[in-house]
């Protein structure tokens, strides 16, 4: 024992290569061991849910920084990174991620892109929600602002994801998840676009709730063009369904005598109420002018265009709104279309027998009152009777062979007398005018059919010399 | 430590070694060795070096480079005394076969 200390005390020249020796070994090996310890670390956390997970290796000891979303998941990453073989000491720089108090998350679309921002509980269900947005919104750029929070209500994927599938349906807006209440506004892309969100909301997973809904529908629009040079009616636009699109196809085409009517009318939900009963008597006030274009927007009616005669712009405009139903507007932008060149009386005939050629002067029923439908006729009548200010004219009328003489009789008589108080109503003068009733006794064509019938009920424009 | 074992096994085998070699030397050594004090004074301070090893307090680079020297020195310190133990037992055995 003692010969053991002896040599024990002559031991140390062997620590001077022995120090160089650790000298190199150090030298060497720190790069090497750290980024194995790093590489190690790293694995250990690949199946950890974490955020911004930083992992820095100073000899054997780590520090590793990172975002946890739970204290259970913070504690098993900093565990795992500890279990590393080789691993010294780990300095724990880790946190929870912050929790959002109200958690916050919208979308929010405009023109070219949607923005994804707020709160998100997890990258996995962030990167869920992008992906979800690029597929809704096919082509549309996707800019992710969504920050990671804590405090995220149960089921919060299942909700964003049904709004993020009504994006799609917007044209503009934002839809807000804030806790568990839902909010959207801006504008629906289609007509029942609207609806369409409102009906999925219902779907809305349990505990959200819609706390305020404000998407609005683009405006209902029916237009009709009337062009002069084509000989046309053009009406474009929304319909509510297919009964009324025929009654207004069928009332323009009785309403428009010379025109051809084109329809690229297009039946869609969304009509505001009374839709139909002003927009016949509007295609009515169309037909009145000798251009015109009406729009109807919603519940703005928007009449503009030419009238033929000085006092026909106010008529239309008291008539049109006396047929409105409530909350119906109208703006009405009529100018007079300058007067023709005066023509003398053969020519100011030939005129009338042609406009009386094309379409027949009509009335109600039996009775003596005449039907709004003629009105664009009479006006063309107006200012035909206005080109030969010196003319007098005989109005006709004309019954078929049904029914009693008498009868017949007066109501030829009264028809032509209203032909001739619309006329003077319009501010030709009365001297000009003399209104006769014939009767059946003179007619144009065989009273056995009801064609020929409808010939004889005509009221005729004679022009005297 | 099992750890740096596998990493470093070509460094510790090198001061197994070298222990071995010196323990070998030392027996038959005529220079001088450490006295007594000093050897006391440096049992102390290794010592010293192992608690704070132990106790981690040395942080980063530095603890891992006093961990190293350390497992190397303890190798260096265990082939000194094997050698010096086998040299001695050969000698022995020389001596009475004599």
């Amino acid at each position: 024992m003692h010969g053991f200390f002896r040599w024990s005390s002559k031991w140390w020249p062997g620590v001077i290569p022995l120090v160089v020796f650790w000298a190199i070994a150090a030298w060497t090996s720190t790069g090497p061991l750290e980024s194995d310890l790093a590489a190690r670390s790293t694995a250990a956390l690949k199946d950890t849910v974490l955020d911004k997970s930083r992992v820095a290796v100073a000899g054997r000891d780590v520090t590793f920084a990172a975002d946890a979303f739970s204290e259970e998941g913070r504690r098993s990453a900093v565990a795992a990174v500890e279990a590393v073989p080789g691993v010294r000491l780990v300095n724990d720089e880790t946190r929870l991620v912050p929790e959002a108090k109200p958690f916050v998350w919208s979308a929010e679309r405009d023109v070219v892109r949607v923005t994804l921002s707020g709160s998100s509980p997890l990258p996995a269900s962030k990167g869920k929600l992008l992906e979800a947005a690029r597929a809704a919104l096919g082509g549309v750029e996707v800019v992710d602002q969504m920050n990671l929070s804590r405090g995220a209500p149960p089921r919060f994927d299942n909700a964003a994801l049904l709004l993020l599938d009504q994006v799609g349906k917007l044209k503009d807006g934002k839809i807000t998840i804030s806790d568990t209440k839902v909010s959207l506004s801006g504008m629906a892309r289609d007509l029942g676009g609207r609806e369409a969100i409102a009906a999925a909301l219902k779907n809305l997973p349990e505990g959200f709730s819609v706390a305020a809904n404000e998407i609005k529908a683009p405006p209902y629009i029916f237009q009709a063009y009337k062009d002069p040079v084509a000989v046309t009616l053009t009406l474009t636009g929304y319909v509510p369904d297919n009964s009324v699109h025929a009654a207004i196809v069928a009332a323009a085409a009785r309403k428009f005598f010379s025109e051809k009517v084109v329809d690229n009318l297009k039946a869609s939900v969304g009509a505001p109420s009374g839709f139909a009963a002003a927009v016949v008597p509007a295609l009515g006030a169309l037909s009145r002018l000798s251009t015109g274009t009406l729009v109807v927007s919603d519940r703005e009616v928007k009449l503009s265009g030419d009238a033929l005669y000085e006092t026909a712009p106010a008529q239309i405009r008291s008539n049109l709104v006396k047929d409105f139903q409530q909350g119906w507007q109208l703006k009405a932008e009529i100018s007079v279309k300058p007067a023709a060149a005066p023509v003398d009386a053969t020519v100011c005939q030939q005129l009338f027998s042609e406009l009386l050629g094309k379409a027949t002067i009509r009335f109600v029923s039996g009775r003596a009152n005449l039907d709004p439908d003629s009105a664009g006729l009479l006006d063309r009548l107006i200012e035909t009777a206005l080109r030969c200010p010196t003319a007098n004219i005989e109005i006709g009328g004309h019954s078929d062979g049904d029914g009693e003489n008498a009868f017949n009789q007066t109501l030829s008589e009264k028809r032509a007398q209203a032909v001739m108080e619309y006329l003077v109503k319009a501010g030709l003068p009365a001297g000009r005018f003399t209104a006769i009733g014939y009767g059946s006794a003179r007619p144009v064509a065989t009273n056995d059919t009801d064609e020929g019938k409808a010939q004889n009920r005509r009221i005729e424009f004679v022009v005297k010399e | 430590m099992t750890y740096l074992a596998t990493f470093h096994w070509g460094w510790l085998l090198a001061s197994l070694l070298l222990g071995f070699a010196m323990g070998w030397i030392a027996v038959v050594h005529r220079g001088q060795g450490v006295s007594k004090p000093l050897a006391r004074w440096l049992a102390v301070l290794a010592a010293a070096l192992v608690a704070a090893a132990l106790a981690r307090v040395v942080p980063g680079r530095a603890g891992y480079w006093l961990d190293l020297g350390l497992i190397m020195f303890a190798l260096y310190l265990a082939g000194c005394a094997v050698g010096s133990w086998l040299r001695d037992r050969v000698l022995s055995g020389h001596a009475k076969a004599a």
